[in-house]
Parts: structure tokens; sequence; C-alpha cells
């Protein structure tokens, strides 16, 4: 009904002013826009007709019916009473602590939400990380929440209180105490000084305690070469940053040793190219079994282990003689003399002319090259290395002793342990004590373990989980997890790192330190309580400087929220080489060990992902597929393509293994570049405790030598491979090795690239549509693939920031890995030597996304800042996308992966990213949840997004920064300065979906002399 | 008929497409006589047989509504496999009936008469077995009306741009329009039906059926009226369904789907598949029912016609496949074309060929055409060749697509074949039953063309 002066009457009316028709007041709008009324969708209110809306309710009330069958679970959401004064929902807090492995300590950066540890990033305080962190930092996380963790203490098998352990513990201490009786305590290596500290006060009420700090990966051959030739067994701190010319002797400091990520940041610093003019380091790597490091070299040898020695005292003399560089003073030419450079080609079957080139790449370079020689190298070779970086004045320029790490204890080898053991075994002891190591597991000697310790009155194991060593213990007592802990650790001299605990104890735990205070306690000792106490007490006295003008509490909360404190360094000075080192070396690697004619050499090399086995229960890295193989849960042995053929056996065979006298069955692995006559194999696998790592992959630890083997290393021996008949399929992630010609990867060389620079044809295709209007933000990403080694930190952070699933060994041979970002590895040329380039891929968000076209039920869409959107709840799981996408980066939940899973294992998750239940698609999302955090922040704070302040998961883990996320509509940010570089390429651009991931292409940099290992 | 018969030569004479003396009375008897009486153990046999082949797919498709598709083979990059696989597959065998029923009726093909109803039956249940495999396949099944347009407070459409979203209008339009074209045709019949029944509940079900059915001239005015016109509604439908289906590959980007000669080459294909499976199921009725004067020879020779027909235009797609391949010098394109015959399921490529192409060529020897193990050779090969052809397209395609990381080998599980074993259960426990409670012969169309049932100058129908 309209009335005379137009206007409609309205038959409701808010306000007298509405039923006038005047507009409604700034109140009323808001009032109505925060009741949610304003907003689409809405049918009209006044317009709907009796018989239409009748209509509505009908249809509706029939189709809810059908729409109501939810399978959503309701759960209770029950507020705070008393809200801790730190927590508020929904805002996550970040603590500074730091992570120990080995003789590394990691400082990281952990993100806690209501009071959970989510995810693990690097402390960007720490002058060293520089906000990067190992992946397996980031992967222990899920050990915090491993439902095998040890909930209270063990006594022979049966739950106990800690009173009734103690009880039990104290005077069987006594006693040993009262005796002076040998107490065996076994720890790893030990680099936090308190720690150090609470042992040295239990070593005075407790005598006869024999620590032994082992870790089981040590090398004898380092340790052994530092103390003959300096006089000091301490690893140098290498400055990757500072070398122009790097070669890598079986040394893979880009993958499994422990300092990758510092070693990985500084090596790439190096090797970017802003321009034409930039220059790049050069890494020669001669090595056996295909690396991470080996797969970013510009030049890759394959060499047999045995022969690096030699190599290297080849090097030497050709540097002496050829390029006129002294001998340190003393050393004789003749000691050198058994070893050409002619010889040498020959017998690596190498051409002659590329060691020419390294030679002479080495001179050119002086003193920033740096000569690295692998933990595996018996003693010779780590001389031979010292000897070309003290020749070539490396020595305290690129190997920096002055901030060497030098353990408070330890690391001793395994070997050392035995020899612990089996004093023990001849005179007895008190008790024994295992602290955070697993030495049933990995000491090669199974049966010397339990023989010697079968008698010891008190078998004592402290330890997160019940591992091998646990189970012949029968006193059990559950530890914190790290994230839990209190601690201190100097990886040198000028820096001290602070772990402080972001969860409380989630069981009944005690810390380990705080455990041996206990004992000290009842023996007599005066010592604080808590470990937390004792800590800052020691602080107080030796760190902090009463000098300071700081208050000892401001120093110390400074301390715990930087996690790091900075001392004054020594400045880096040249050691001295002792000549008698190089002359025993020298004559030691005139003959090879295992010759070709014995067969095979055994390599035993440590798992990339699950190290030396003590993460083997994380199905994080279990899952993470290895850089250079790609397998996941497991270790084929790895055999070069030569043998493979010689010896008639092909991928996924089950070879039986021979050396040192034992033998294990293993499935094979053809590995392109592996060298002849070796054959790989890494530690770290076939466990027997753990409800994940139990059965996955074979235990190599039994096949490691002992120091007198004459293999000259405990992780070489001469081997032999016999086909045992049978078949098993590894899960290996990429099944396919080869580019098949395809323009995926683009690279060239450096040389190449400054002379003439990259000159790509456009492919894109020409479009009638019209280009897709972002109208604040169109977010984007640049891989540089000269900077990614290929580690695989992205994979992990991706995995936990993300809540991406763990699908185990089954499906991932079904090709089923849920990986939101992979790394692809391809291989080239030749398969005895072969190129290998690795790629991020993830989803590339594309303009014209063929997955959104396909949906039928607009489940995937575009937002219109630029991202491939997916509704989970909306998906219904045709996996149409996942057909079309041409980067096969979506995912779908083929079974109840994830959203099962219950307290502890549930507590992982990112409150911020849906559990995704079975039967829907996903894939990357750029972090969604991290771009609408700073936006959200950047608005309450009335200030555009700044370039470079939102950092998805995998651009923060990258060691090699790699990754660059931004505005590509911002023509001033860094990834629109990339994307625009002309090494930027778009991978399969000529399909025209406009991907917002710019690949920069791969620069390499061989030598002219070489004959280049890049095709 | 305009010209006189008896001055035609012999060939071009309309043939005859029963053999024998009939009457409508004795057609009655002799079709709808099957409907009364115990069925031979024969019978009972073969619904023992499909019923528990039935019963196995029914119980592991329930078994992957509790699981989730993980216990199929289907991974990545090989999203699809059997599920679509089978769908094509039987929408293609589905086919076959309205073809017959409503572009042969359009052309005047008297010999269609004879097999309409039972293709036109198979069109139905091949339908219900495709129908099965889209709701299956997705991950969430209990959502999947979803894809159906419906009014909700979200005020969320699906996406109209999806072919998906067509597959969903196309076979439900083609479900409803020949289900509605079989039951009208099927009305006279069940009349008549109704007046020989003898069971009470018998009678009772064929009246409500029968929907009032008396053969009044008006009755007949209206059903030839609605005939036809439905007949013309399918004739498009018949072209446009699995035109449609084949969107769902052509319109992809994936190399291997992305093909212009995909909407005819499919239609082709279903038309081949369809024939084939009628022709299987003909030939045991035809036996089993002593049906051979009414499905002659003669029917049985034109099937095999067509069947040569199509095969022949199988195998020009397949060779124009390969010279897109080779013109198109899209590497990503001939990299599929070479792995479907050499690649690691060549094997199915050659079997394909095999099955579709050569064998088929035995028809074009008119002996061959008439002997049932020449013609169940044929048409149980291009069954199977039909479904790998399926196969080769949706997993040879899908398993090397653009970048080789993702590459990866797919390998059915047991649950994957006894959905299709169970879709076959289904499709012949639906046959089988049909033939015992519903003419499987359109005794009203027949009794159209029998002797003096058309007007004619002569007073006579057909000699």
């Amino acid at each position: 009904m309209m009335r005379s002066d137009g206007r409609r009457r309205l038959r409701y009316w808010r306000s007298l002013a509405e039923y006038h028709g005047l507009p409604p007041t700034e109140e009323e709008r808001v009032a109505e826009a925060a009741h949610g009324a304003a907003g689409p969708p809405e049918f009209p209110g006044d317009g709907v007709s009796r018989r239409r809306f009748l209509g509505l309710l009908g249809a509706s009330a029939a189709l809810a019916a059908g729409a109501s069958c939810s399978r959503a679970e309701r759960g209770t959401i029950v507020p705070y009473t008393k809200r801790p004064p730190e927590v508020v929902p929904g805002v996550a807090n970040h603590y500074a602590s730091t992570f120990q492995e080995g003789t590394s300590a990691f400082g990281v950066l952990v993100k806690v939400r209501e009071g959970r540890p989510i995810h693990i990033e690097g402390n960007d305080e720490h002058p060293e990380f520089a906000g990067k962190t190992h992946l397996r930092a980031i992967a222990d996380l899920l050990r915090l929440y491993d439902p095998d963790r040890l909930r209270r203490p063990l006594l022979y098998g049966k739950p106990a209180t800690w009173a009734e352990a103690d009880g039990r513990i104290v005077p069987l201490l006594r006693a040993a105490a009262a005796s002076r009786g040998p107490v065996l305590l076994v720890t790893g290596a030990v680099v936090s000084p308190t720690r150090m500290a609470v042992l040295e006060d239990l070593r005075r009420v407790l005598p006869g305690l024999r620590h032994v700090a082992v870790e089981p990966l040590a090398g004898p051959g380092s340790r052994d070469a530092a103390v003959a030739c300096f006089g000091e067994a301490l690893t140098p701190r290498l400055r990757f940053d500072r070398a122009d010319v790097i070669l890598a002797l079986e040394s893979d400091f880009l993958g499994s040793d422990g300092q990758a990520p510092i070693a990985i940041r500084e090596f790439v610093s190096r090797r970017r190219v802003e321009g034409r003019g930039d220059s790049m380091s050069r890494l020669w790597v001669l090595e056996a079994g295909m690396s991470v490091t080996g797969t970013n070299a510009d030049h890759r040898l394959p060499v047999r282990p045995s022969a690096s020695a030699a190599v290297a005292f080849a090097l030497a003399r050709a540097l002496h003689e050829e390029h006129g560089i002294a001998l340190p003073a003393g050393l004789s030419k003749e000691v050198l003399s058994a070893f050409g450079l002619d010889a040498i080609a020959g017998r690596v079957n190498a051409p002659r002319a590329l060691l020419d080139a390294l030679a002479a790449d080495l001179a050119k370079a002086g003193r920033a090259a740096l000569v690295v020689a692998g933990p595996s190298l018996p003693a010779e070779a780590h001389v031979a290395s010292s000897l070309l970086n003290v020749m070539l004045g490396a020595e305290g320029h690129t190997v920096d002793a002055a901030a060497a790490c030098r353990p408070a204890a330890g690391p001793a080898t395994a070997e050392d342990l035995a020899a612990a053991l089996r004093e023990a075994k001849a005179g007895g002891v008190a008790a024994a004590i295992f602290w955070g190591v697993n030495p049933a597991y990995w000491l090669p000697d199974a049966a010397l373990f339990k023989s010697a310790i079968a008698r010891a009155p008190a078998r004592i194991f402290i330890g997160l989980d019940r591992d091998e060593t646990a189970e012949d213990c029968p006193i059990v007592l559950p530890e914190h997890h790290w994230l839990e802990s209190w601690g201190d650790y100097e990886t040198s001299e000028d820096l001290l790192s602070l772990e402080q605990p972001a969860i409380g104890p989630l069981y009944d735990t005690r810390q380990g330190e705080e455990i041996l205070l206990g004992w000290a306690k009842a023996l007599g000792a005066v010592v604080p309580a808590g470990y937390r106490e004792y800590l800052k007490a020691r602080w107080r006295r030796e760190v902090y400087s009463a000098a300071s003008p700081v208050p000892f509490e401001s120093f110390w909360s400074a301390a715990l929220h930087d996690g790091v404190l900075r001392r004054p360094a020594a400045p880096a000075s040249p050691r001295a080489i002792r000549i008698a080192a190089v002359e025993t070396a020298a004559s030691a690697a005139a003959v090879e060990h295992a010759a070709p004619g014995m067969g095979l050499t055994l390599l035993l090399h440590p798992a990339v992902t699950v190290y030396d086995g003590r993460y083997a229960n994380n199905g994080w890295l279990q899952e993470l597929p290895d850089p250079v193989t790609t397998v996941t849960w497991g270790n084929p042995a790895r055999l070069s393509p030569a043998d493979a053929r010689r010896l008639g056996l092909e991928d996924g065979d089950v070879v039986r293994l021979e050396a040192r006298g034992r033998s294990l069955e293993v499935p094979l692995l053809v590995q392109p570049g592996q060298a002849e006559g070796t054959v790989s194999l890494a530690l770290g696998y076939g466990r027997s405790t753990g409800s994940v790592a139990t059965g996955v992959g074979v235990d190599a630890w039994p096949l490691m030598g002992t120091g007198s083997d004459a293999a000259g290393s405990p992780f070489l021996a001469a081997a032999r491979l016999t086909s045992a008949g049978t078949r098993a399929e590894t899960a290996t992630a990429q099944m396919h090795r080869s580019m098949e010609g395809r323009d995926i990867v683009r690279s060239l060389t450096l040389a190449r690239y400054a002379k003439a620079g990259f000159e790509q044809e456009k492919r894109e295709p020409a479009t009638l549509f019209p280009a897709q209007e972002f109208p604040e933000h169109k977010w984007g990403m640049a891989i540089d693939l000269t900077a990614c080694v290929g580690c695989g930190g992205c994979v992990v952070a991706c995995q936990s920031e993300n809540n991406v699933a763990v699908v185990g060994p089954e499906q991932v041979r079904r090709g089923r890995a849920m990986h939101w970002m992979r790394i692809d590895r391809y291989f080239d040329g030749s398969p005895d030597n072969p190129r290998v380039v690795h790629q991020p891929m993830l989803c590339q968000q594309c303009d014209s996304a063929p997955c959104e076209t396909v949906c039928p039920v607009n489940a995937t869409t575009h937002s219109p800042d630029g991202l491939n959107q997916m509704a989970y709840n909306r998906c219904v799981g045709t996996r149409y996308c996942a057909n079309n996408c041409p980067y096969k980066v979506r995912r779908f939940n083929f079974l109840e992966y994830t959203a099962a899973k219950t307290e502890p294992e549930s507590l992982v998750f990112n409150p911020e990213v849906t559990v995704r239940p079975r039967g829907v698609m996903e894939k990357c999302t750029f972090c969604v949840q991290r771009i609408d955090d700073v936006r959200q922040r950047a608005k309450g704070e009335g200030r555009a997004v700044r370039d470079g302040e939102i950092v998805p998961a995998c651009a923060a883990a990258c060691p090699a920064t790699a990754i660059v996320f931004g505005d590509l509509k911002d023509p001033t940010s860094e990834v629109s300065r990339l994307a625009a570089s002309d090494r930027g390429y778009r991978v399969l651009e000529e399909l025209g979906v406009k991907p917002s991931v710019t690949y920069l292409a791969r620069l390499t940099n061989p030598a002219k002399g070489g004959d280049g290992h890049e095709g | 008929m305009k010209a006189d018969a008896a001055a035609l030569p012999e060939r071009l004479r309309p043939r005859a497409v029963f053999q024998g003396v009939m009457t409508p009375g004795s057609l009655d008897d002799q079709v709808l006589g099957h409907t009364a009486g115990t069925p031979s153990p024969l019978w009972y046999a073969g619904l023992a047989i499909s019923l528990s082949a039935f019963a196995v797919g029914a119980s592991l498709i329930l078994y992957t509504f509790y699981t989730g598709i993980g216990v199929w083979g289907n991974n990545r990059p090989v999203f699809w496999a059997f599920d679509i696989i089978n769908f094509v597959f039987w929408v293609g065998i589905g086919h076959a009936g309205t073809l017959i029923s409503a572009i042969l009726l359009l052309l005047r093909a008297p010999w269609r008469n004879a097999i309409a109803r039972f293709a036109e039956a198979m069109t139905i249940f091949a339908v219900m077995c495709a129908g099965i495999f889209p709701l299956i396949h997705v991950g969430r099944p209990w959502v999947a009306f979803w894809l159906f347009p419906y009014p909700n407070q979200r005020a969320i459409w699906p996406n109209f741009r999806s072919p998906l979203l067509w597959d969903v209008f196309a076979v439900s339009t083609y479900f409803s329009v020949s289900l509605l074209f079989w039951y009208l045709g099927l009305m006279p019949d069940i009349a008549s039906l109704r007046e020989r029944a003898t069971g009470k509940v018998r009678k009772a079900l064929y009246t409500v059926f029968s929907v009032g059915w008396r053969g009044a001239s008006s009755h007949w005015r209206h059903y030839e009226k609605a005939y036809l016109l439905l007949a013309g509604l399918a004739t498009g439908l018949v072209l446009s369904v699995h035109s449609v289906v084949s969107f769902d590959f052509a319109v992809s980007i994936v190399p291997g789907w992305h093909m212009t000669i995909f909407p005819p080459y499919f239609v082709a294909g279903a038309i081949f598949a369809g024939f084939a499976m009628v022709v299987i199921v003909l030939v045991v009725v035809r036996e089993t029912m002593r049906l051979e004067n009414l499905i002659t020879d003669y029917h049985l020779d034109a099937m095999n016609k067509v069947i040569l027909g199509m095969s022949c235009l199988m195998g020009y797609a397949y060779i124009m496949e390969g010279f897109t391949a080779w013109y198109s010098q899209n590497a990503y394109l001939h990299h599929i074309f070479v792995q479907y015959v050499w690649g690691s399921y060549g094997w199915a490529g050659w079997l394909t060929i095999a099955c579709n192409v050569a064998i088929p060529q035995l028809l074009w020897v008119p002996r061959f055409r008439r002997s049932y193990p020449a013609m169940l050779l044929v048409a149980l090969g291009v069954t199977v060749g039909m479904w790998f052809e399926r196969f080769v397209i949706i997993v040879v395609s899908l398993h090397h697509d653009y970048l080789p990381s993702s590459w990866h080998l797919y390998k059915p599980t047991p649950v994957d074949l006894g959905i299709l074993v169970g879709s076959f259960g289904l499709f012949f426990t639906l046959v089988l039953l049909f033939a015992r409670v519903l003419p499987v012969i359109a005794t009203s169309e027949v009794k159209a063309t029998l002797p003096g049932a058309q007007p004619s100058h002569r007073g006579g129908g057909h000699e």
C-alpha cells in the first residue's frame, strides 16, 4: 500500500523517525549492525507475502530436517572463573627457551596458547640462530604430548609414588656413598654449566660417582685428530659466511650435522645473488653417500670415505708444489710424497682436471677457504683437513677455535661407554643411573650392556619414555620434557642461553636435575630444593656481575626474556698444527683401510629426521621425507646404480647386509650419486619400544664398530651385500625422480648469469577474462631456489602450525601423505653423479585457480586479497579440485587421520587452525591465521600492515630465508621486488592459472676448470 | 505405406519383425504369460547369484561409509578411480535404452518395437547403478545433498560453473525422463496384465499402476502424443547426458582429459557399450523366455550393425586422440598418450583397443552378426573394453600429470572390486525382477505392427 506522498507505509516501525521515513540515527545504525541485521543474507523483511512466507517455511522445514543431520561433536566450553593474569584467551604468548641436542643448543621461541605450547620457532634475539631453528627442535614439541610419555615413577614395572621411589633409591645410594663404591652415571653430553654444577654437588656426597657423558654419534675421528693436532678436543666454530670456497669431505653440514640451521644460514648468506654483479661461494663435496650437502654442491665427486684422507693430503701437496703455499714449519714435503694428484684421481676415479681446479680454487681463496671433514671419517682425514685449513690460513678465520664449543662434560663416544661398562662388569657397581640416554638401543654390543649392569643393586632410569634402557631398569623415574624444564646452556664461551618452562608439568614428573639434587640433599649436601632456585643462585653467583648497575632480578628477567646472553668473545686466532700428528696421519692415509677388493664399504650415518633414534617415536619426523631419498618411515640401504647392476639388485629388493660379523636384512634403494663400492645406511631406526617407533626401519647400530676396528672409524666397515630373495616397499614420498625435461626448476650458472642475465620466455597465455581485482592486498610468495638447500624445516613447521595429520607408512606408500608443503627433489644427468634440485612446493594460490571452478559446492573460493580459500565445513569431498590442481598440492583426508585424536595428542593442535575430519580436502592457506592476526593487530593500531610483518610458518622456519612472503600489490615490498627479478618465474605459467608464488631460478657456481656439475 | 509393397524389389520391402503367425491374443499369451506361474529354477539361481553380489557390494559400501574412502585404492594424484570409472561405465550402459526407444522411434525403425521395452528397463537400472557412485564416492556422503540447489538460510548455492553440478542435473533429468518414458510405455501393457492377473495382490498392484487405462481412443490419443513428446525430449537427453559427463573431463586441465573431442567420443562410446549390454541380456532373455519368434535374428543383426558402426567411430576417436597429442605439440598431452599404450598401464590401453576396435570387426561378416558365440564374444569384449577405456582415461591420465614429483601408481583394493561386482549384482537383480513381473516386450507396440493393425490400401498389413 502506497501513501499519497509516494513513500511506502511501514507496517512495523522501530522508531517514530522510521515511521515518518526519516533516516535512522547513527546509534540506531550501529545497534542494528551489531545485531547482525544489517548484513546479508536476509530475505527482505517487509517484502515477504504470506504466501511466500509459508512457501519458504515449508521448504525450510523439509530441508532443515536433512541439513540438521550434523556429525559435529558438541563439546563443553567452560570459562575461567579466575583468569591467570598472563593468559588472554585467543592471544598467544611467546617464551624464549633453549632446545639441546648433543653438544648443540638451539635458541627457540615457544608459542603458547591458553597455557599450551603449540608451535616452536627460532629465537630472533639469538645472535647465531637469528630467528631460525632446527627442524628437530620444531618437531620435538610433539614429544611433550606423546601418549607414550611416562606419567609417574615405576618400580619393577608398577606405578609408584616419588616417595616410594626415593625410599628405595636413597638407602642404596647411602650405602654406595658409605662404601665409596662405584656409581655409574650415564648422561648425554653436558653443555649446561648449571647441570654440571649439580653433578659436581652430587659427586661431592657420592665420591664413587663415575660420569660418562656419551653421545652415540660422537665420532672418535674428529676428537682424536683435534687432540693430536692441537692438543685439545674441541669442535671449532665453522664460519661458512666467511668462506669463498668450501670443501666438504663426507660432511653433511647442511643436513644431518647438529649445527645445520646455523651452517645453512651462514652458507646461504654467501650464495644469495641480488643482481648480475654479485658473487657466490663455491661448494665442493667429496662424499660417498648422497647427502643434503652433496645435493647443494657446485661440484660433487663420489669418493669412498676411505680415500678422503688421501685426497686431502694430495691436495695439500698440490697446494704446496703447484701453488707455492708453504707447509707448516717443520713439516717435510717427503711426508706427502705418497700423495700424487694423478694417483689419487685414478684411485677415486675422478678427472684429474677437476682435482686441479679444486686445488687452484682453494689456493685462490686462501684464508677464505674452508675444509670440513665429516664425523664419520677416521682421524687421518680430520688431520688432513686441518692441515689444509692451516696451510690456507683458514685456521683462525673460517675455522674459529676461539668460539669453539667446549662441553662441560663429554661428548664421550659409545666406545668410551663400552669401556666404562666393561670396567663395571669386572669391578661391580653399586648403582647404574641412565639419564636421558638409551644405550640399550644404540650400544653396538647390547649384550655387554645387559651383563654389565645385571648385578648392580640399583639400576635407575631417568627419562621421558619407557625406552629400551628403561626396560632394563627396575627403577624408572619420569623426567620433565624440556618445555617443562629450567636450564642453561653454554655452547661457546661468548654465548649462554636459558631454558624456561612454557607449560606446567603435565604429569607427575620431575626435572632430572631436581631428582639428582634430591639425592644429593638426602646424602647430606646443602643445596636448594628446586632447580629453578639452584639455577638462579648459580647465575647470581657466576654469571651476574656484581659491578653491574642493573639489579639481579632485572638482569635475570631480561635474560629470560631474551633467552640468550651474549658475553664478550675472544677474537679468532690461528692454532699451530703439530707436525707429528700430520706425519702419523699421512702414513695411515697412505694405506686404504677397506680396499676395493674387499667388496663394499658400509657407511653408517645419522638420519636427518630421527637423528640417532631419539626422535624415532615422533610421527612428524618419521613422516618427514628424507631430503635426498624422500623416504619416510624407514632406512633403506643405499647402493650406487653401477653396484646394483653388478649385483643384480633393484629398488625394493631386500638385501642381507653383513659387516663386522653381524648381518641384518634391509630393503635396498638404488641411490643415484652414491660412490661405487659403498653402501650407506641410516642409524636411528629399528627401535623396539615406543608405539610409533617400534618396527620402523632396521636397527643399524649393531653394525657400528669399536675404536680398535680395522676400518679406522666406527661408522665405516667392510661389508657384503647379498639378495635376501624378498621384496619390501619403502614408504617413499616421491616416486618419480626425473623432471622429464619439463620446465619446472630453472637453473643456470653464475658465470652465464653474470654475462648475459637470465632471459626468460614469458609463457603465460593470452586470456579473454578480465584480470582479477584485489582492492587492498594481494598476498604472494617468492622462493629462491638458490637459497633453498632442501632441508625440510618448512615442512615440519607447516605440519606443526597447521595441524597437518601424520598418516603412517602404509598411507604414505599409497600416496596419501598430508603435507601441505613438500620439497620436490629431481635428479638430472647421469645416474652415477646426477645434479640434484630441490623445490619447495605448496599451494600456488593461483589467481585463476582451476580448483575453484570445478568445486560443485563452492567450498573453495577466492578471497579479495588473492588467497585461494578452502571452507572445510562446506567440502563434500568430490576431490575434483585436487584432480584439477596442476601442482597436486591439495590433500584429501581419505580416512579419519586427526579428528579422532584425544588428549594428550590433541593438545598440540593450533587452536587457530581447523582440525580436518575425514572426507574433506585441505591445502596450504599461506597461514591465513597469521595473516589475519597481523591484519587485526594493524587495524587495532590504526595502521597499515608493514612489509615483512606477516610471516607464514614455512618462511619463519626456513634457515636459509629462501621463502619471502608479502603483498604483491605494494610495489616496494620485498616480495614484489623478488617477483620482478629477472630470475623470477612461475611454475607451469603456460597453463594460465596465474600462480602467486614466484620461484627464483637456481644459480650454481661451478669452477671454470672443472667439467661442471651443472648441466 | 505409399508404395505398393508387392511392386518393390525384395530387398527394399519392409522386413517382417517377427516370425510365424501371430495374433494379439497369442502375443499376450506368450509375453504376459511369463508373469504368472512359478519361475524356473534357473531364474531363482540367477537371482540368488545377483542378490549375493549385490549384498557384497552393499555391505562394502556401508563399510566405506563407516571408515572413509581410504579403504579404496584412490590416492594422490589418482583421486578418482573405480568410483568414477563405474559411474561413467554405467551411465554409458544406460544409453542404449533411450536411444532405441526414442531415437529409433522418431526414425521409424520398426525393429525397435520388440526390444525397446527391455532396453529401456536396462537404461533405468543402469542409471540407478550409475547413480550410486557419485553419492558414495564423495568424502562425506551425508552432505552430498549440498550439490542440489535448494533454498537454505545460509544463502549458499552450489557452484554452477562446476561440471559436477551439470552432471547432477544431466543425470537426474535423464533418469526422470527415462523413467517416465518407460512407465508411459508400460501403461497399456500393465492394463493388459491387470486383466489377466489372478491373484488379489497382483491384481491390485497392476490396477494401481495401470492408472485406469481402459484403452479408450482418447487414452490412445493422449498416449501417442505424450509418448512422442517424451521421445523428442529424451532424444536430446541421450546426446546431452553423456556429453555432460564428458565435460567432467573435458572442462578440466588434466592432460588427457582436456580434449574437445570428448563429448561425441563419449556419446558414441556410451551407445556402443549400451548396445553391447543389450545384446548380452537379449540373448539370454530370448533363449530362456522362448522369444525367438519376437526377437528374431534380424533384430540381433541390426543391433550388431550398430555395434560395428560405433566400434569404427571409437577407433576413429582413438586415432584422433593420438593425432591431437602429436599435432598439438603439447608435451604433457604427448606424454600421457604414450603412457596410454607404453606406460605402466599400457596393457589397459591395448586391451581397450583390442576389445573396442579389433574384435568387433568380426561383425563385418554377416554370419557372425547372427551367431551367438560371435556376438557374445564381441559384446562381452566391448563391455570389458569400455570399462577399461574409462580406466585409461581416468586413472592413466591422472597418474602422470604436470609435476613428475607427484606421479604415483594406482592399485585398486578388494573393496573397489567388491563394489564393482555389487553394482553388477544390483543391475541383474533388477533385470531379473523386471523380467518376472512386467512384460519384457512392449506388446501394445508389437500389436501395432501385426497384420491388419495399420490401415493400408490393400487392407492387409505386412504380407
